[in-house]
């Protein structure tokens, strides 16, 4: 009876521990290999909440604080300690660091901090750690009776369930959607205006405060705690659990703690101890099964037991969007046809101007009838600006000054600093010299999530979808401001953000509609092919609703239909506003949607005009054409 | 003062191993892309080689040569057999740290397993006394500081002129250019895995040597040291493996001597985080 008991209470801590680990690694992709010290913390700080000062003993054990405080206390202050330990961490999981040197430096921590404590004795009583840490309530209830251990077995699920509960909460809201996508690709989130580093630190902090509480909990029921209980190794069976159980799917972190660190620690008792073992034996073997264990899974079943799950989302405006007019959109099968299911497939072949016109105004061939009556000055501008990488000049002295309401094209030979320039201006790299003014503000020091946020977007020139999101899910979480798209939002729960979440999936569908990818709504964008990632990559962008949209190579490796029809919508686009500055190639694009057409060489802008003028200059022929 | 300069001693020695295992981390590092957690196991086992050479009754100089042979193969064999299948499927670098640490785990424990828990020792002479100028240093001391000059020279010519330290520095700078260019990559990162590993049962033994008597998780804490030479250096970069595990090394020794011996990996960690979160590509670490 009492070995069942300790099973359910390990067991319920076990699935706190691995809930907590399996919201920061398996869905936010925080890998924190210094997980374990954060349970520590919880525990060490339960204890010395709850023990007297240490000289009420005799002495025998030596610790800070010892305030004798009441349950609950304990175990509050276990949470808030392993939520405050995180706060020294949030400069390793910033936006500069490589997610691996930051798992390195958080595994180094937990080493360190093991062996500090257990050599310096007045802190926490080193090596031999606290004993006789008191049950809650000890003092009204008898902790040794069977009775209290089974209440206390029932709490632990119930804490348990509820932090389920919490993980599940936060994971399935569009701040969830957001933890999920900054998982599959930092760098892109960070471009639609998503800060990494918020957005990582609140994760270190709920993840800390629930390994706390599972450690204040646990020290509560076995009354002693020492740095034997947490090495960093500990760490190591935890995310063999969430590895095991399914990374992403909080219901494989419960079902992994059943099975790995339970089976791991209790499952050894079966094993009958023979006296012709040495014994290390037993322990030693453990491990290697849990380093077979780890690596096995994540070449055989990297998604582990049960696997996350595919988030569908219903869209109300489909069946609506087939039955009326199929002409006002650019209707047509997906490129991997033999979907035709919604949208109308009888539009034939012609990719004439025309048919993007049904987008929003009027007709016109050339992008250039409409735009001298607008406004001029520029919307974005780049004011001598350089960079550098060690003695290359990728970028020397471009001034730029891009028009609203303009398709403004940039070309260039293999290495005349397109990309780059496109970086700086989007903020995914900082200039070495010069200034970036957008709608006549200073910019050059923002980051690039700041930019996003007022309206300057960009893409990339490599397939940069989430690809362990639906394109559904990759369009809305771009979309800005966003009530769910937040801590206290996803908290605060669905009730609180539906309406949001409503009116973007409606936008997300136009979007959808206008490039005719409404069927693929909700399968994986990693499934997708080429093209239609390029796509999604541009939808996403268009949810944010930028003023200014940076496009690196949005047609490269797109056959030519799909690239005029991705040239007619952003014609489209900008005539109803929008400002665009592509990176392209393909001469002939530029030709019928480009105006004008900015070209750069060897780090700095050669000439600008329409194509037409820019044929005319032979230095530009031969920089691009020869060079 | 003697205090002072006995403690700079120890430094030096434990620079000498520590830049000997740093030296090959950070190549390791620069050349796959493979941050190998397992690599102070991968010492363990080196260790725990020439112990077995010499308790069947030859030297351990003789000893720390198979050493050197079987961690190379060890290293080849661990990069065929589990890191390059995970490359090539396209497996993030975190999965990687992930999966070298699941080795360390497997080899650090499958050593335990046979060898039990109890600390060896290898049967040897520490030769003659030397004092240099307050320094105290016995023969086995200056053959380690010797061996680890050695390294760091043949290091050096290795990747200053010789043509497969030239396709190793191409391949660690851009993989899929340096096979473009006609350098046989998959032969570079092989080659890479037998020197580093050759280095890594180097440095397991004379770090066995150094500390006297060694189980199979003493390389454990090293690890941090390596780590942190490695990242005051910058990841990847051979020189700054040198100089990180020279100021590392005689860091430790010295804040051991003066504070307490129990603390003197607290000067490794600080170092470490700080060039995490200051200057993560290292004190030399400007070039790629």
């Amino acid at each position: 009876m009492y070995y069942v008991l300790n099973l359910l209470v390990y067991g319920a801590v076990d699935a706190m521990a691995c809930l907590g680990l399996s919201q920061q690694f398996g869905i936010a992709g925080v890998t924190n290999f210094g997980f374990i010290i954060f349970q520590a913390a919880g525990a060490y700080a339960a204890a010395i909440l709850s023990l007297p000062p240490d000289s009420a003993n005799g002495g025998f054990q030596s610790y800070l604080g010892g305030w004798s405080l009441p349950f609950p206390i304990p175990w509050i202050g276990a949470a808030v300690a392993g939520a405050l330990l995180a706060l020294p961490f949030t400069f390793l999981v910033g936006r500069r660091l490589r997610g691996d040197f930051a798992a390195v430096g958080l595994l180094v921590t937990a080493v360190l901090v093991n062996l500090l404590v257990t050599d310096y004795r007045p802190f926490l009583n080193g090596d031999a750690g606290l004993a006789i840490v008191p049950s809650p309530l000890q003092g009204e209830l008898n902790p040794g009776s069977t009775g209290y251990q089974w209440a206390y077995a029932a709490v632990v699920i119930a804490l348990a369930g509820g932090v389920y509960w919490f993980v599940r909460r936060i994971t399935e809201s569009p701040y969830g959607r957001t933890l999920r996508a900054m998982r599959d690709n930092d760098r892109v989130a960070d471009s639609l205006g998503k800060n990494l580093l918020s957005l990582r630190t609140a994760m270190l902090v709920t993840g800390g405060a629930i390994a706390g509480l599972s450690g204040g909990v646990l020290v509560g029921f076995i009354n002693t705690w020492s740095p034997a209980a947490w090495t960093y190794a500990e760490t190591i069976v935890l995310f063999a659990a969430v590895i095991i159980g399914g990374a992403g799917n909080h219901r494989g972190a419960v079902l992994g703690a059943v099975l790995v660190p339970l089976a791991f620690e209790e499952g050894s008792r079966f094993i009958p101890n023979s006296q012709n073992l040495p014994p290390n034996l037993i322990p030693s073997l453990q491990w290697v099964a849990i380093g077979l264990l780890i690596v096995a899974f994540l070449w055989f079943r990297p998604q582990g037991v049960l696997p996350e799950r595919k988030r569908v989302i219903a869209m109300p405006g489909k069946a609506a969007a087939s039955a009326s007019t199929p002409a006002a959109v650019p209707g047509r099968a997906p490129p991997s046809a033999g979907q035709g299911v919604g949208v109308s497939v009888g539009q034939g072949d012609g990719v004439s101007a025309g048919q993007g016109a049904g987008v929003s105004v009027g007709q016109g061939d050339g992008v250039s009838a409409g735009q001298g009556a607008r406004a001029h000055g520029a919307v974005l501008q780049a004011v001598d600006l350089s960079r550098d990488f060690g003695g290359v000049h990728a970028v020397s002295g471009v001034s730029l000054a891009v028009r609203p309401g303009t398709l403004t094209g940039l070309i260039g030979p293999n290495g005349a600093g397109k990309s780059t320039l496109l970086a700086l201006l989007a903020g995914t790299d900082r200039p070495s010299a010069g200034k970036i003014l957008y709608q006549g503000n200073d910019i050059t020091g923002l980051p690039a999530y700041r930019r996003a946020r007022i309206g300057l977007i960009r893409t990339f020139q490599l397939a940069s979808e989430f690809k362990r999101l639906t394109v559904m899910e990759n369009l809305l979480t771009a979309a800005p401001g966003h009530r769910g798209d937040s801590l206290r939002g996803a908290v605060a729960g669905r009730r609180y953000w539906r309406g949001d979440e409503a009116a973007m999936i409606t936008r997300a569908e136009a979007i959808l509609r206008r490039f005719g990818l409404t069927d693929l709504a909700n399968s994986y964008a990693g499934d997708l092919s080429g093209g239609q990632r390029r796509l999604v990559e541009i939808m996403r962008a268009l949810m944010t609703e930028p003023a200014v949209l940076l496009l690196d190579e949005p047609m490269a490796g797109v056959y030519p239909e799909l690239a005029r029809r991705i040239g007619t919508a952003l014609t489209g686009l900008c005539r109803e506003g929008m400002t665009i500055l592509m990176v392209e190639h393909e001469l002939a694009i530029m030709d019928e949607f480009c105006d004008p057409v900015v070209v750069m060489a060897e780090g700095s802008v050669l000439a600008q005009g329409t194509m037409a003028e820019l044929r005319e200059r032979t230095e530009v022929v031969e920089a691009y054409l020869v060079g | 003062m003697s205090i002072f300069l006995a403690s700079v001693g120890f430094g030096l020695i434990t620079s000498a191993v520590l830049a000997i295992a740093a030296i090959g981390f950070t190549l390791q590092f620069g050349v796959t892309d493979v941050l190998n957690l397992a690599f102070a196991a991968v010492m363990t086992a080196g260790a725990y080689v020439a112990y077995w050479v010499n308790v069947s009754g030859f030297s351990v100089w003789i000893g720390l040569l198979v050493a050197m042979a079987a961690c190379s193969l060890l290293s080849v064999l661990l990069n065929v057999v589990v890191y390059t299948p995970f490359q090539r499927r396209g497996s993030s670098p975190i999965t990687l740290v992930i999966v070298s640490l699941g080795m360390a785990l497997i080899i650090e424990f499958g050593i335990e397993a046979k060898v039990g828990g109890i600390d060896v020792s290898y049967t040897m002479g520490q030769g003659r006394t030397f004092r240099v100028g307050g320094l105290i240093l016995t023969t086995v001391q200056l053959v380690i500081i010797g061996i680890s000059l050695v390294v760091m020279a043949g290091v050096h010519v290795l990747l200053k002129y010789s043509r497969l330290g030239k396709a190793m520095r191409a391949t660690a700078a851009n993989r899929t250019l340096a096979r473009n260019c006609g350098i046989r990559t998959s032969r570079v990162i092989t080659l890479t895995w037998a020197l580093t590993g050759a280095m890594c049962g180097l440095a397991g033994t004379v770090f066995a040597i150094d500390i006297g008597s060694f189980g199979p998780t003493s390389p454990d804490l090293f690890l941090v040291l390596i780590l942190a030479a490695v990242f005051l250096g910058g990841p990847g970069h051979a020189y700054g493996a040198m100089l990180g595990a020279l100021l590392i090394g005689i860091a430790t020794e010295v804040s051991a001597a003066f504070i307490a011996p129990d603390y003197k990996y607290v000067v490794a960690f600080v170092a470490l985080l700080a060039m995490l979160a200051i200057r993560p590509a290292g004190l030399l670490g400007a070039r790629a």
